[in-house]
């Protein structure tokens, strides 16, 4: 008796691992332009440290000149959906939903950050605003400072 | 290499930890209860005595009657704990569950919870005069050990991360028969060494008293001893 269940659960375990065989791995989508030269793994393991210390850098030092910013990350690792238009957050094949769907990670970048390459923005601030925007702005100052 | 010595060692750990609780359940479960003991005021029906144990699983209820602050650290530590294995899952469900997703971020929390409780029931051992007198070596190894699992795992949160997308590949691959690498991160590594330690030696330690406490008789017996005699079979025979 004690074999015989012994030996049902060594074949149902057997069976499990037959149905489910298959690969365990994500189709990582592609992106443009060059690899990261620090490789992937780095990227994988780092990239929120990363993505947070620039926006620090950004928000409580004002440098907006940094190396890794959202947008260049999403302007090279765009997927394009069936229309051949980049895909924004909402879509399962977005490149950041990928992996963070798999590893059941919520991401809140784009809450208020764009998922898509500036071009396609539905409302990019950063990238279409007005090419005098400048100028706005400082004579909206000088009237402040009159 | 790293991946075939982790992959054999957690394939010996499970099957020490299922084949070895099992068989102390079915000792457990054959062992004589000759006596009609439960602790009074006793439920004095089944529906009651499930409730009872109800209330000492998910409350520790007559830990709670007994000591106030070690259930406080005691319960913290088993809650934390809880909410941490269950945030494991994602490394062995390909789909992720929806419950499974919203639980996430309380893991993390849920890790300092059992941290906290763990250190509470370290300095309870070493401070408590007349409990430090009754500890012996493994109830030292015990926290000692949990600490450090729980140290390394909120490591890898924190400090070092790893690549864990790697990590679920790996454990799926268990699951199905194959052996997929495995990033050999020291920290992960450590992490899932003291994880197989844990597995190995949970059926011949105290740990079991998870599994034991259904077969508790103070517990597990209802107050019936007036309408019903309890005899135990072999007093049955003498009898006849």
């Amino acid at each position: 008796m004690k074999r015989l269940i012994i030996a049902t659960l060594v074949l149902f375990g057997l069976s499990y691992g037959t149905i489910q065989a298959g690969s365990v791995y994500l189709e990582i989508p592609m992106a443009t332009g060059e690899p990261h030269p620090e490789g992937n793994v780095f990227w994988r393991t780092n990239h929120m440290d990363l993505l947070r210390h620039d926006r620090d850098l950004t928000m409580r030092q004002g440098e907006r000149d940094i190396d890794a910013s959202l947008a260049s990350c999403v302007t090279c690792h765009a997927v394009n959906g069936p229309d051949a238009k980049p895909v924004t957050v909402k879509s399962e094949d977005h490149f950041c939903r990928v992996c963070h769907d798999y590893t059941a990670i919520k991401i809140d970048c784009f809450q208020c950050h764009n998922s898509v390459p500036a071009d396609f923005g539905e409302t990019s601030l950063m990238f279409n605003r007005p090419d005098n925007t400048l100028d706005i702005l400082l004579a909206y100052l000088e009237e402040l400072s009159l | 290499m790293t991946a075939t010595l982790f992959a054999i060692l957690y394939y010996v750990a499970t099957l020490l930890l299922v084949v070895g609780v099992a068989m102390k359940m079915r000792r457990y479960a054959k062992a004589p209860a000759p006596l009609k003991i439960p602790t009074m005021p006793a439920p004095r029906t089944m529906k009651g005595v499930y409730f009872r144990m109800f209330r000492e699983v998910v409350v520790f209820e007559s830990l709670f009657k007994s000591n106030k602050w070690i259930w406080l650290f005691g319960y913290l530590f088993h809650f934390g704990m809880l909410v941490v294995v269950l945030r494991h899952f994602r490394y062995v469900t390909y789909d992720i569950w929806w419950w499974l997703e919203l639980i996430q971020p309380f893991g993390i929390y849920a890790s300092y919870l059992m941290v906290i409780g763990l250190m509470g029931l370290l300095v309870r051992r070493i401070v408590v005069e007349r409990i430090r007198y009754i500890s012996s070596p493994s109830d030292y190894l015990m926290l000692i050990l949990l600490i450090a699992i729980a140290a390394t795992g909120m490591g890898m949160t924190f400090v070092q991360p790893v690549d864990i997308v790697a990590v679920k590949g790996f454990f799926l691959g268990l699951l199905r028969l194959q052996i997929n690498p495995l990033p050999s991160s020291p920290m992960l590594l450590i992490h899932l060494a003291l994880v197989a330690l844990l597995m190995i030696i949970f059926p011949i330690s105290k740990l079991m008293h998870g599994p034991g406490i259904f077969f508790s008789p103070t517990r597990n017996q209802i107050d019936n001893s007036r309408e019903k005699r309890h005899i135990a079979p072999w007093a049955k025979k003498l009898e006849e």
